[in-house]
């Protein structure tokens, strides 16, 4: 009786020194932080007067009802997930699919694609500001395509597209990877007897390869959407918001309010919103695709 | 018909490694400018540098004092991978091994904040990183990758440790190991090849963040990264192109390195972590 007891002392014990440490490094990296993030987003502080205002919910009326900033950076934020998340994930897929085949570079273009996402997203900008504004003139001399000589990041249309091809051509490896590691998994025999019935190549890849493809196409539409919605490093250096304050998106709009212009409850009150967006739209999507996959 | 699906590869292949080409033709001009002068880099970007100008590597190494940045990097991401490995595996196995309603509850806490975008709580985790005394130092920006890594981590090894035989932990008891013991010489081992995928995918991620050192350190040099330092140095010299390119190529070179020697797990991790993530 009592050797029981002690054992199940121990046990308790043990579970507690293997989790507790855990817990409190994300209790101090994210439970904390957010429970004060919900107490700043009801007050008005610039960050420097002793006390925060208790305002209720002033801040986030203001956010829907008046603040333009946030409409706008908003609608970017949404037209650049939707469109990211297509487009990556249409060109990943095409490009696994020709990757998968036995090709003699395979594996040395395999890695060639995934290059770029092993660069910072900072950096990434950097490289390209400078490709958009000094190498473009050069090659727009050397080919003569009117193409080059556009304002790629001088006008907001363009700016807008530059920041969505860069963004897929950094990470569009990372998405690829998932792919071919997905296509590897849909049986040789299931194509064959495919073939077999009389199925062309488009025939096979919507009614078996596509299909199959399921889980990774979840995973990887759930990546590219958090991953979007919190699009900041890339605008940050290869924009900065411009022209004309046409490419903030909503977490830059966030660090500028907080950062920059010391609305410190204010930016807390968009931050708060920003994380109940990704929140709703990842349950949703998540339940949608895993929903799809169990037909499959 | 045989010698025809053959060519047809060969086309493939040859428009495929041009693509690749051209997919890579912006790091190769980033690369050539490093190497030009100023002149050059202004009148003509696509050219080869006419000769090999090196002024501009010992020029960036001494203005942003990279030897100290490249330490300043291995201490964060050593301080932030080792904590997170640690902390992250034993509560996964603990919690894997656990069938409790409190052990359920507890791996759920531990994997939500997957879902909190970092901008929504930057403001207060830079206060509270304040309060505890990390924002001054690489040590103390090393450990607060600890938390972020960790709901990634747990998750990944958690799924892992689920596929391990409890009939291992079972044996080990009988032996009259316990506890710790039990973990690092028998369970830990196991984990090898999930923790060479976490290693990779947070290196990479500790290596390159950059809104995190750019909060916490606040124009320190001692606390900065060289990512930050690529940053704050194009933004003084944006017209110094070829600064900024040799900036760039600095930054990046030590994580091409890497990728070079592991490419091969850094595939296989990502995989893996993506998968089963």
């Amino acid at each position: 009786m009592l050797k029981t007891l002690g054992r199940k002392w121990r046990e308790k014990m043990e579970f507690g020194i293997f989790t507790l440490p855990v817990l409190i490094c994300i209790a101090v990296a994210f439970y904390i932080p957010f429970a004060m993030t919900i107490q700043y987003s009801m007050t008005k502080w610039n960050g420097i007067a002793k006390n925060p205002v208790f305002v209720g919910l002033d801040n986030f009326k203001q956010i829907f009802m008046s603040d333009t900033n946030f409409a706008d950076s908003a609608w970017f934020t949404i037209k650049y997930a939707v469109l990211y998340i297509i487009l990556v994930n249409v060109l990943a897929i095409l490009l696994a699919v020709v990757l998968d085949m036995k090709l003699r570079t395979t594996s040395w273009l395999r890695a060639a694609f995934f290059v770029p996402y092993i660069l910072s997203l900072v950096i990434v900008g950097f490289i390209w500001k400078f490709i958009f504004m000094q190498g473009f003139s050069s090659l727009s001399a050397s080919t003569g395509w009117a193409i080059f000589d556009l304002s790629w990041l001088g006008t907001p249309e363009l700016a807008f597209i530059s920041i969505l091809a860069v963004s897929i051509w950094q990470s569009i490896g990372f998405y690829l990877v998932i792919y071919i590691a997905g296509l590897q998994s849909v049986p040789e025999d299931l194509k064959e007897a495919a073939t077999v019935d009389g199925a062309g190549p488009f025939r096979k890849f919507f009614s078996i390869t596509l299909p199959l493809l399921a889980p990774s196409i979840t995973i990887s539409v759930f990546m590219a959407l958090t991953n979007s919605i919190k699009v900041f490093d890339v605008i940050l250096s290869l924009t900065g918001g411009g022209p004309g304050g046409t490419t903030y998106s909503v977490a830059y709009d966030i660090y500028r309010d907080t950062f920059q212009n010391n609305l410190y409850g204010y930016g807390t009150a968009k931050a708060l919103i920003l994380f109940l967006a990704v929140l709703v739209v990842t349950i949703i999507q998540l339940s949608i695709f895993k929903r799809r996959e169990v037909e499959a | 018909m045989k010698t025809q699906s053959k060519t047809s590869r060969i086309i493939i292949e040859v428009v495929m490694v041009i693509l690749s080409l051209l997919f890579l033709y912006p790091l190769f001009l980033t690369i050539i400018n490093s190497f030009k002068s100023f002149g050059e880099v202004m009148t003509d970007v696509i050219a080869l540098p006419k000769q090999l100008v090196f002024s501009n590597y010992s020029y960036v190494w001494q203005f942003i004092n990279y030897p100290k940045l490249f330490m300043n990097n291995m201490v964060i991401t050593t301080v932030g991978l080792l904590g997170i490995v640690f902390v992250s595996s034993i509560a996964a196995y603990k919690l894997a091994r656990t069938k409790s309603k409190l052990s359920g509850i507890l791996y759920f806490l531990c994997i939500m904040p997957m879902l909190i975008p970092f901008q929504s709580i930057m403001l207060t985790v830079l206060q509270i990183a304040k309060s505890l005394g990390l924002s001054e130092s690489t040590w103390g920006l090393g450990i607060l990758y600890w938390g972020f890594g960790a709901p990634l981590a747990v998750f990944i090894y958690h799924g892992f440790v689920k596929g391990i035989p409890l009939e291992i932990d079972e044996s080990a008891t009988i032996d009259g190991a316990s506890g710790f013991r039990l973990f690092f010489s028998v369970i830990f081992p196991l984990l090898k090849s999930v923790t060479t995928t976490i290693v990779i995918i947070d290196v990479m991620w500790i290596w390159n963040d950059f809104l995190l050192p750019l909060l916490m350190v606040n124009g320190s040099p001692d606390t900065k990264t060289l990512t930050l330092a690529a940053y704050t140095f194009v933004g003084q010299y944006t017209s110094d192109w070829q600064y900024a390119m040799t900036a760039m190529v600095m930054a990046v070179l030590p994580s091409i390195v890497v990728f070079i020697f592991l490419q091969k797990y850094i595939v296989k991790g990502v995989v893996a972590g993506a998968v089963k993530g």
